[in-house]
């Protein structure tokens, strides 16, 4: 500015500079500024991200299903002759089965009727239909008493478009039929044609022996085709249900099939007994069979030959009446809908003093939110715990029987009226109701995670087979219809539990360490020592690990109760240690108190750890019976030895705080008239006397707190495991003492030198100034070091993954192992299916551990920048 | 604080202020954490030297009358079962009840998996009734089952049986050499040369299914292809079936040179020279001997593929895994983080938003890694990788190229994991650039940019280079989110070849972290393992080590450039 004003005036002056920034200066230097800007940010966003690609990731969890289309079609003939429908896994079939032995397939999405077949029933009258729970196998009951078996199977087959069959006519975008199959076009060019084919035996067996209508049948296979054992009750008009075992063998020389059957007759009902439906177990070791009014009567028949009508209860209120009545897969969740709108999930378990015959019960475990109206129609799904029901008005609800979620509804319209029957199709994504006026309704849904909830995930869930609510995490089993248990709080309580034995032990080793480093050592010394514990902190945790759980553990399991010593040995040691150091006369002590004194003190340590090794037999014989892992069993032993350990710091604590309050002062006094050597040996006495106080207390105490029935096995101490929480504490503490201890020297250090010059110069000393100003000082960042080793503590993977056990269960028991949120996610997140519900819960999984650390960071990282500021003041 | 204690009495009242048993306990705290961390240390360290050098081999007989040949590995006491007690005889009995239930047992390694399916015996001291060590006894690691302890009797070269007494151990050592070579040859054969006629087939077949993908079967071009691949791909099968006769006449030859071995308890055992890796005579070391064995153990443990499910033989492709995935995201993470560091640090308003973010990114570098695992697993690898896999790589589906962990989505997320490193040691290297350099530069003229670029990150380039060093230690030891994206224990192939684009990114890889997981806990013996997985360690920790002292002489040194530099 100057100079360009300047200009005008004089002509002729210094020569003249170029003052025009050169134009690639100028764009590069745009160009910095935009990339770098927008870069920036972009970092910061992409890594900010995370937490939103991690929430995306998990919201579809608590997402209800999706209805996608809706189809309707007329039936041809009327409703109340169909007994039963049944769907392929593609939703391509539908096939109506009637009163009159008349079948009629359809395209189920656009109802195009294809086929029309009757089956040859010599006569007699269709009376009940059942099927297995994979919709496979039927079993037809007759009005003489007799029953027929039969299987439905859709046949599936991948074509490819040279195979295809010509003259086909198109019946929708994808599909078109040849008259009876159905041909489908699916991605990669492909056809995939389905074809329905329904099979009946050859012979009739007869159930009932007086030949009355059968009116209810349950049905069940088991085996494989060569050897297939079924398994079906029947109920005939008469109210005398029979339990039939028919095994059927195929002779090899014939290749004949023989089927053998072999009856039960059950006590009949009682009179009069208005039967709504007959059920089975998978085991054919239960019958029930549901009354209108709202009582089940349950038959044991584990033991065939003397089956038993073990248990009459009521399953509804006795205002109500039973409208639903059926089982979830796998029988073990029977679901009861009842007038009044209830639907309720029963269970049967041994139960003490129970009102049956044998021992168990049917119990009320689960109650779903009451329907507008009865429940009338009941239709389990055939993979997962999934079901549909139908209310009298015309209401569908697809709920997941475990979690209780309502994944998809569809409300009547005003024209629907009462359906005759429902059906889930077998992949769990379409719904098909056919309506009282003949009409057939399709829906088509998604439901991707029909078992999370928030409740299922957080809060305790009454699983199948368990006698009570708990918390499980169980993702995987052998069993096929098993069900997946998902409970989050057994991995956050591993979590926390390492990581609070881990802090346990490092936070006081580092805090002190930190604290003698800062003040008490000399700088020659502080430049070697806080290097090394730097150099620690990034030390790979698969390493600690592995030296963990494949040196330590088997070492720390033999020695067991030589390490429980060690760490009262250590204390002492030091202590005694100290008291000696005291009668040093000052001149000597002085001249020694740098590096030699330092040295003496790691000598200490290192002999009492020796010491405490040594010792480690007779302590455990002393207190343990000479077998410590027989008696954190409780095979020997009484509860005082650990009541006793336990109670040993908190009496030393009391005693010492009421030997200083009450003598406290006169000792002072009586130090001061004395020489240095003779205080000191009088310090040593008392404190040597509060020992043997505290000693003393602690036995009493641990008897008072035995007799009164306490024992710390079974909760805090039980069985012994190789790889347990004692284990992952150490290991961890070698990865959480770095951490802590160089943030929270540095916070130390940062206290201005001034203060302690002043404090020094009033003539404190410096054990007097660390504690009484240096420490105060620091405190918040002392604190926040302890913040940022908890949160490292939290998110460790490896040391858990190696040396934990891996166990999801919750117990205090520091001997016993756990499962922490990171291994389960590093375990588990390979083998996991993509999208699947495992997959979303172990994102879920690191979201928690992710928000837990983030907290706890932030706090930190808060508490840091506070004391930051007022070290600046000061 | 040297007083003139002798002009003041000293009285017992100067003690309680003092302190001492609170110090003590300090001091305690102080060198239990660092004898934890030097013990812990020594263990490795120990371990991992001593697990190459040559043992003797010990040969028992039990008191039952079996034999039992091996290395002693480590001895413990151990409390005996009441049974076990119960049945031993009255001597015994009592040393171990003097011992209050107690007794000494040693774990040899006594090799020979394939003749027991055992390799590892733990004797105790009482049941040995006699202890030698032959000098007869020699030590034969293999190239499969394991090392074989036992005797030498006969040696046949091209048919000719020699027994044990009738040639000396230089005539062995050169068959053996000779067959190593053959051995490799083979090797070479099969995996090299065979392995290049693969992967031109594999090309070949995956660039005829992208024309059909692209202009379908009854295309003209489809057609050219087909006919062009035809001769081609007859060719390289007259090529292979040469190098299939090659390989199939060396191996003829090598059948003449075998060994047959007795082990000590007579059951012999005929090996191949060339399934011998290598030997020695254990008792029958001279010192230098031993120093030679040790050598050609860590040299092969460097420069040589595992065996034996990772057990054996050495770690190349592990550290080969470690190394180029560290370079990888070093290259990912410097532009990123010192971006990011120098939009927070010079260009962005200091002000409430910009500490908020400060914040956040302090925070991120304390979450934990395995979050970072899951995220790469689920961004990188699916999202991104799904898409480009469809993208540029349809014809390889549904085969995953990068839809599934690799090498580079390996580096992305330990770069994601440790750019907060980066950005806040690149930022506080920044602000200890004074201001007035920065001013200085600004009133001379020189653009924004030109001040960054010419002044300050020179000056800084140290705390920057630091950080980078740092975060590429904390990468190189992470192993828990690259299980989640792309860490393999045995890599058919390595990242790098001879192929295409040269370095293949999408490849899964082989890491000295997960090696140590993966042979600790998942092998079949981790007792076999074990040695292995110490050296492993020992390796990590020392290239971690070696980092982070990088890193810190590095530090040390700016800061001693700073204390003269400052004006």
């Amino acid at each position: 500015m100057l100079a360009e004003s300047a200009k005008p005036k004089t002509a002729a002056g210094p020569p003249r500079r170029e003052k025009k920034a050169r134009r690639t200066v100028l764009i590069a230097d745009a160009v910095a500024d935009r990339t770098i800007t927008i870069g920036g940010i972009l970092v910061i966003v992409a890594v900010l991200g995370i937490l939103v690609f991690l929430v995306a990731e998990t919201f579809p969890l608590f997402r209800k299903g999706t209805a996608n289309a809706e189809h309707t079609f007329p039936l041809e003939g009327r409703a109340e002759d169909v007994l039963g429908v049944s769907v392929d896994d593609y939703k391509t079939l539908a096939v109506f089965l009637t009163k009159e032995g008349k079948g009629s397939l359809y395209h189920a999405k656009t109802g195009v009727p294809l086929q029309r077949f009757s089956l040859d029933l010599e006569g007699r009258e269709l009376t009940a239909l059942a099927t297995t729970p994979d919709r496979k196998y039927l079993v037809f009951g007759f009005s003489d008493g007799s029953v027929r078996f039969g299987a439905l199977e859709f046949a599936t087959e991948i074509l490819s478009p040279g195979n295809l069959p010509q003259g086909l006519t198109k019946v929708d975008e994808q599909d078109s039929t040849d008259g009876s199959s159905v041909y489908s076009k699916i991605p990669g060019n492909q056809f995939r044609k389905v074809s329905f084919s329904l099979t009946l035996d050859k012979e009739f067996i007869s159930v009932s022996e007086t030949g009355k209508p059968l009116v209810a049948l349950a049905y069940h296979v088991s085996g494989q085709a060569e050897r297939q054992a079924r398994a079906f009750v029947a109920l005939d008009q008469e109210g005398i249900p029979s339990l039939n075992l028919v095994t059927s063998k195929i002779n090899l020389l014939t290749g004949e099939r023989r089927a053998q059957v072999t009856r039960a007759q059950l006590p009949p009902l009682p009179q009069g007994v208005k039967a709504h439906s007959i059920l089975l177990t998978e085991k054919a070791d239960q019958v029930l069979v549901a009354e209108r009014s709202g009582m089940v009567y349950r038959y044991n028949t584990a033991d065939l030959n003397n089956p038993v009508l073990a248990e009459t209860v009521r399953v509804v209120p006795a205002s109500s009446t039973l409208t639903a009545f059926g089982f979830l897969l796998g029988g073990q969740s029977l679901v009861v809908g009842g007038a009044e709108g209830s639907l309720n999930i029963f269970f049967l378990l041994k139960k003490e003093g129970a009102d049956s015959k044998d021992g168990q019960a049917l119990q009320l475990t689960r109650s779903f939110d009451r329907l507008p109206s009865s429940a009338v129609f009941f239709e389990p799904a055939i993979m997962g715990k999934n079901f549909a029901v139908a209310d009298s008005k015309g209401n569908l609800f697809v709920y997941h029987g475990t979690s209780q979620k309502l994944l998809v509804q569809f409300p009547s319209d005003a024209k629907t009226g009462e359906y005759r029957t429902i059906l889930l199709s077998p992949r769990m994504d379409g719904l098909l109701a056919l309506q009282g006026d003949g009409r057939v309704r399709f829906w088509e849904f998604s439901l991707p995670h029909p078992e999370t909830t928030i409740r299922t995930l957080f809060r305790k869930v009454w699983y199948e087979g368990y006698p009570e609510p708990t918390y499980t995490w169980q993702s995987s089993a052998m069993s096929e219809d098993y069900e997946p248990k998902f409970s989050l709080i057994p991995l956050i309580f591993g979590t926390i539990k390492a990581a609070f034995y881990s802090l346990l032990f490092a936070i006081p080793i580092a805090i002190l360490g930190a604290i003698y480093t800062s003040e008490f050592v000399n700088l020659k010394v502080r430049a070697i020592v806080k290097p090394t514990m730097e150099m620690m902190a990034s030390l790979p945790s698969v390493v600690l690990g592995f030296v963990a759980a494949l040196v330590m553990a088997p070492v720390v399991e033999t020695w067991i109760a030589a390490v429980l010593l060690v760490f009262l040995v250590v204390p002492a040691a030091l202590m005694a240690a100290a008291y000696l150091w005291q009668m040093i006369p000052l001149r000597i002590a002085l001249r020694i108190q740098g590096s030699p004194k330092f040295f003496a003190t790691v000598l200490v340590v290192v002999c009492a750890i020796y010491g405490g090794i040594k010792l480690g037999d007779w302590f455990e014989s002393l207190f343990f019976m000479g077998d410590f892992r027989a008696w954190v069993n409780g095979d020997v032993g009484g509860p005082e030895p650990m009541l006793f350990l336990l109670a040993l710091p908190l009496t030393f604590l009391i005693v010492s705080v009421l030997v200083s309050r009450v003598y406290g002062r006169r000792l002072a006094l009586l130090m001061k008239r004395m020489s240095q050597f003779r205080a000191a040996l009088l310090e040593m006495g008392r404190w040597v006397g509060i020992v043997l106080l505290a000693v003393l207390c602690s036995l009493a105490m641990a008897k008072i707190l035995a007799l009164l029935g306490m024992d710390v096995r079974g909760t805090f101490v039980d069985t012994y495991v190789q790889r347990n929480t004692l284990i992952v504490g150490f290991a961890m503490g070698f990865a959480v003492i770095p951490i802590i201890y160089t943030i929270a020297e540095d916070a130390l250090n940062a206290v201005p030198e001034h203060l302690r010059a002043a404090s020094l110069g009033c003539g404190a000393t410096p054990w007097q100034t660390a504690i009484y100003v240096v420490l105060p000082t620091a405190i918040s960042g002392v604190f926040s070091a302890i913040m940022i080793g908890m949160g490292r503590a939290v998110g460790e993977t490896m040391i858990v993954v190696m040396s934990a056990g891996n166990t999801p269960i919750i117990d205090m028991n520091i001997f016993n192992g756990l499962r922490a949120l990171s291994a389960t996610i590093a375990v588990e997140l390979p083998e996991a299916v993509k999208d699947g519900t495992l997959y979303r819960i172990l994102f879920l999984s690191g979201l928690v551990l992710f928000a837990m650390t983030f907290v706890i960071n932030t706090v930190a990282e808060i508490i840091r920048l506070r004391f930051r500021k007022r070290a600046m003041q000061l | 604080m040297a007083s003139t204690p002798s002009k003041r009495t000293v009285t017992g009242a100067d003690l309680s202020s003092r302190g001492e048993p609170y110090l003590w306990s300090m001091g305690g705290a102080l060198a239990l954490g660092l004898l934890m961390i030097f013990g812990f240390l020594g263990l490795v360290a120990w371990n991992g030297f001593i697990t190459f050098y040559p043992k003797p081999v010990e040969v028992l007989r039990l008191k039952d009358g079996s034999m039992v040949a091996g290395e002693p590995t480590r001895s413990e006491m151990y409390r005996l079962p009441k049974n076990e007690l119960d049945s031993l005889d009255e001597g015994a009995r009592k040393s171990v009840q003097e011992n209050k239930g107690f007794g000494l047992r040693t774990l040899y390694r006594t090799g020979n998996f394939d003749l027991y399916s055992e390799d590892f015996v733990w004797v105790s001291e009482f049941k040995i009734a006699e202890r030698s060590a032959p000098k007869t006894v020699f030590f034969i690691e293999r190239v499969e089952w394991g090392p074989f302890i036992g005797l030498l009797k006969t040696l046949t070269v091209k048919g000719e049986r020699l027994v044990a007494a009738s040639f000396t151990l230089d005539r062995l050592e050169k068959e053996h050499r000779k067959a190593v070579e053959r051995r490799n040859r083979v090797r070479a054969i099969e995996r090299d040369e065979m392995g290049a006629l693969n992967h031109d087939l594999d090309r070949m077949r995956l660039a005829l299914r992208r024309i059909d993908l692209e202009k379908g079967k009854d295309s003209p071009e489809y057609q050219a292809e087909e006919k062009k691949q035809n001769v081609r791909s007859a060719q390289l099968q007259t090529r292979y079936g040469l190098l299939q006769k090659e390989a199939e006449a060396i191996k003829r030859e090598d059948g003449l040179y075998t060994a047959v071995l007795k082990d000590i308890r007579g059951t012999e055992k005929t090996l191949a020279l060339s399934h011998i890796v290598r030997f020695y005579p254990a008792n029958d070391l001279s010192f230098f001997q031993k120093v030679k064995v040790y050598g050609s153990r860590w040299l092969e443990f460097l420069t040589a593929e595992p065996r034996e499910a990772n057990t054996e033989g050495g770690v190349l492709p592990a550290i080969f895994g470690t190394f180029v995935m560290t370079v990888l995201l070093a290259v990912a993470v410097a532009p990123f983080g010192i971006m990011a560091a120098l939009y927070l640090r010079e260009y962005a308003k200091q002000g409430r938003l910009v500490s908020l973010v400060r914040i956040c990114v302090n925070n991120l570098a304390g979450v934990p890694s395995i979050v970072y695992g899951v995220f790469g697993l689920g961004f990188f690898a699916y999202i991104l990788g799904g898409t480009i896999d469809q993208i540029f790589f349809p014809e390889r589906l549904p085969n995953p190229t990068f839809g599934s962990g690799g090498l580079l989505w390996s580096s992305l997320t330990l770069a994601m994991l440790t750019v907060p490193v980066v950005i806040v040691s690149t930022e506080e290297a920044l602000a200890a650039v004074p201001q007035s350099m920065r001013e200085g530069s600004l009133a001379c003229g020189a653009s924004k940019w030109q001040t960054i670029k010419n002044i300050v990150l020179p000056k800084a380039m140290p705390g920057i280079m630091t950080g980078l060093i740092l975060a590429m230690a904390r990468g190189a030891g992470e192993v828990a989110p690259l299980m989640l994206v792309g860490v393999v224990k045995i890599a058919p192939s390595l990242p790098l070849d001879e192929f295409f684009p040269f370095l293949h990114l999408e490849r899964s890889f082989m890491h000295l972290g997960f090696h140590i997981y993966d042979v600790g806990f998942q092998s079949r013996n981790s007792e076999a393992g074990k040695p292995m997985v110490f050296v492993t360690t020992l390796l990590l920790i020392g290239l971690v080590a070696l980092m982070n002292a990088t890193a810190i002489y590095i530090r040390n040194r700016l800061k001693r450039k700073y204390y003269v530099g400052h004006f």
